[in-house]
């Protein structure tokens, strides 16, 4: 059975790692295109196998096993395994092909402009695939984790390419410590994980998930530590969440990822579509059964979606920098998917990081495209009129512009609409404090969805119509196949990637299209469900029972459907056409001022990066020096007082040993008088 | 006639006083040697006085092993004081105070 070597999806890029690593360092020049080829084929390798792993899973396969024991106890074994179903059989491909693409479109990025340390930045790239995809199939939360933290050196390497410049490093070493701030508590919710139910596998039925919801199945009700099970299991979805918000980029820990744009472009494909910032909402996406056993951590889930989705979003109406508009919708659509979890929109969450894996790795391989055109800038105002010179890039850029925007019958729409859809039905259907939440996330995920038509086509706008604004962008210089090969498979994606799970057809027609649903419902009755609980039957139960969200339509299923629809994707070409009419001229100006105050608010992304800045400065360095004075002073002078003590005390004690034996002789007199003495004082008993 | 034990334990104490009188003021090697033999001699004094007394030979035989082991001692001893005279060209005890803090 070809599950059986999943294991092997991950090794490939680890042998190119290994190879890139040794042969730059032993026979830098036996290494063709600087290690590009290595990492090619092996990409290749695993795009191969998680194509044949993820045809094996459609006929039923799944696989969970344990290959390593690393730390083998009775009570609590650390292991590493393999889990393969089909949440992470369909993760494994799209990590795959978008590394896969990105590894030859680098060969354009890269080898082509010249760069050097070409050796260093495909090991690091394909450390990087390697992490991301021993994360994907991951069986355990421990070594989930362990990936996960790989995934983030990793985008310190390659963020810090340029290690040589001024904004590269420290945007490397931003990204790494505002993630690392959020997996400090990721690590947390791991031993909290532990602690209580003594494992941190994620399927089957000694998963921690399956275990949890035993537990609160139980009567009487087990408490842990004073609190009541669900409150406990809050909490420790919480604690995971903090490493999710940081890698996923959500507010408030999203400031890394803009300046995470400092990385090369194809680095910066990478990070958005596939491995980084995937790797946070997949992780919940991975534990969703053990999610929606907690109503609170679901309800912060999907307000911290919706408000990121719309915050963002705001942001990059202002930015001037085609990545750094790029940047902005990534955050943006991270939320929606946020949104879609927090809301029990659990297809819609996988459909949409599907969808947005394939549209944004073309946008950022098309915006690198742009960039080598126009000689690396990368403000859009110095742009203008490219559609004709580079018109692959352009129509590609286009499909994946309107997949982002929402334009049927583009990818992004039928995700975006789905996850749209199914907030609203929760929160039309749910009990108690949920309603309201996932209705407000719904009101600003939708109001998201205007800015997004908006920013992404004033972006195309700018970038690709009117007249060209410098010279250029008057002679771009041409991109070769290695650019355009990837783009044009990506740009096809983009534009049909959507049909796996077309919901408003399958309603309409009564055909069953709704695939992306099909492969992770699973079977009725036994299979793959049955053995690793992660099977959308199992989660639509205990969405219902535990969690409490409902479905209610309050125009009828089919209207609702059908008026949601309509909605979000009149309210997106609404923004598109509101971009057409201020940016699509021949020669556009800045509407920015028009935005009055807000426009230095926009620009300073809500003073977010000012306020942990000041955080970090104004809080945690005195509280720092504070409790550095604190060790100092008071821990290390107790131990340095104890010690200078003794030292006085020795210095006047050493003092007798005069040397003369006769002094010896006299104390040694003096003391077994004095011992006599006291015998005779105490009656030769002494208690 | 018995002499009475007081008369012995007295001798006894007296020698030792002396020989340790000796140690506490004396200031040649070969005199510290001395006294200690008289301090050793004062407690098999007391060891044969106390065997005599209890009608046991067990104190008698203890005090032939203390000369056993005053002869060896003297012999040390001896040794000692050569090597302290080879290094300080002085028998002189309070000079050899290299061993001082």
């Amino acid at each position: 059975m070809v599950v059986e070597y999943a294991y092997a999806i991950p090794l490939f890029p680890l042998a190119s790692f290994v190879i890139a690593l040794l042969a730059a360092h032993f026979a830098p020049d036996a290494l063709p295109k600087g290690g590009a080829l290595p990492g090619i084929v092996a990409m290749g390798g695993s795009l191969a196998l998680s194509a044949w792993v993820a045809l094996a899973v459609a006929g039923g396969a799944t696989y969970d096993t344990t290959l390593y024991t690393w730390v083998g106890g009775a009570d609590l074994s650390f292991t590493f395994g393999v889990l393969v179903d089909p949440l992470s059989a369909m993760m494994a491909l799209i990590v795959s092909l978008v590394a896969f693409l990105v590894f030859i479109f680098s060969l354009g990025y890269m080898n082509d402009e010249g760069e050097t340390g070409l050796p260093r930045y495909y090991a690091g790239l394909s450390l990087f695939s390697f992490s991301m995809l021993a994360f994907v199939v991951a069986d355990n939360l421990l070594m989930a984790f362990m990936f996960f933290e790989l995934v983030g050196l990793c985008s310190w390497l390659l963020i810090g390419f340029h290690f040589r410049e001024d904004g590269p490093p420290s945007a490397a070493k931003k990204a790494f410590l505002v993630t690392r701030f959020g997996d400090y508590f990721f690590l947390v919710g791991v031993v909290a994980v532990f602690v209580t139910f003594g494992t941190g596998q994620f399927a089957g039925a000694e998963s921690f998930p399956a275990l949890a919801e035993a537990v609160l199945a139980e009567e009487p009700a087990t408490t842990y530590f004073g609190m009541g099970a669900q409150t406990w299991f809050s909490i420790l979805g919480l604690l995971v969440l903090g490493g999710v918000v940081g890698k996923s980029a959500q507010f408030p820990l999203h400031t890394w990822l803009p300046d995470a744009m400092e990385g090369p472009t194809p680095v910066s494909a990478l990070i958005h579509a596939a491995t980084m910032v995937a790797a946070g909402v997949y992780l919940v996406a991975r534990m969703y059964g053990f999610y929606l056993l907690s109503p609170t951590a679901l309800a912060i889930i999907a307000l911290v979606g919706g408000f990121t989705a719309l915050f963002a979003a705001s942001m990059g109406v202002v930015k001037q920098e085609l990545k750094q508009v790029l940047a902005y919708s990534t955050i943006s659509q991270y939320g929606y998917m946020m949104l879609a979890l927090g809301t029990g929109g659990y297809v819609a969450a996988v459909f949409h990081l599907t969808t947005h894996a394939i549209f944004k790795a073309l946008l950022f391989l098309g915006a690198g495209s742009v960039i080598i055109a126009m000689h690396h800038n990368e403000n859009m105002w110095d742009m203008g009129g490219l559609k004709e010179k580079m018109p692959i890039t352009y129509w590609t850029f286009l499909s994946g512009s309107l997949a982002l925007a929402g334009i049927v019958p583009f990818a992004g729409f039928w995700s975006k609409d789905e996850v749209l859809y199914e907030a609203l039905i929760h929160g039309f259907g749910s009990a108690g404090g949920l309603a309201p939440v996932y209705l407000l996330a719904y009101a600003m995920g939708l109001l998201a969805v205007f800015f997004t038509g908006f920013y992404t086509f004033r972006m195309v706008y700018l970038t690709f119509h009117g007249d060209a604004r410098s010279d250029t962008a008057r002679d771009p210089e041409p991109v070769r196949w290695n650019v355009k090969g990837p783009l044009a498979v990506l740009g096809i994606g983009a534009a049909t990637v959507g049909l796996i799970n077309m919901k408003p057809v399958a309603e309409l027609t009564g055909a069953h299209i709704d695939f992306l649903h099909k492969w992770l419902l699973g079977p009725e009755e036994g299979g793959w469900p049955a053995l690793t609980s992660t099977g959308l039957h199992h989660y639509e139960v205990l969405m219902k029972d535990v969690a409490g969200i409902q479905s209610a339509y309050p125009l009828g299923e089919t209207p609702t459907l059908l008026v949601s629809a309509l909605v979000s994707l009149s309210l997106a070409v609404g923004g598109v056409l509101v971009a057409r009419s201020l940016y699509g001229g021949p020669d556009p100006v800045e509407h920015t001022d028009r935005l009055g105050g807000m426009k230095t608010v926009l620009m300073h992304n809500y003073y977010q990066d000012e306020y942990q800045v000041w955080l970090a400065q104004g809080v945690t360095v005195p509280l720092a020096r504070a409790a550095d004075k604190f060790d100092q002073g008071v821990v290390d002078g107790v131990v340095n007082g104890i010690s200078s003590v003794s030292l006085f005390t020795g210095s006047r004690f050493r003092r007798i040993q005069s040397g003369i034996v006769t002094n010896y002789a006299a104390l040694m007199t003096l003391s077994l008088v004095l011992l006599l003495v006291v015998f005779v004082v105490f009656g030769g008993v002494v208690n | 006639m018995a002499v009475p034990m007081e008369y012995y334990l007295l001798l006894s104490a007296a020698v030792f006083c002396i020989g340790v009188f000796g140690v506490l003021t004396r200031r040649n090697a070969l005199l510290f040697l001395m006294s200690v033999e008289l301090m050793l001699n004062a407690a098999n004094i007391n060891l044969v006085a106390f065997s005599w007394h209890h009608g046991n030979l067990t104190g008698q035989l203890f005090s032939l092993f203390t000369m056993a082991l005053a002869a060896a001692e003297v012999a040390v001893g001896i040794g000692i004081v050569l090597v302290l005279y080879r290094n300080f060209e002085d028998v002189d005890v309070t000079k050899a105070t290299t061993m001082e803090w």
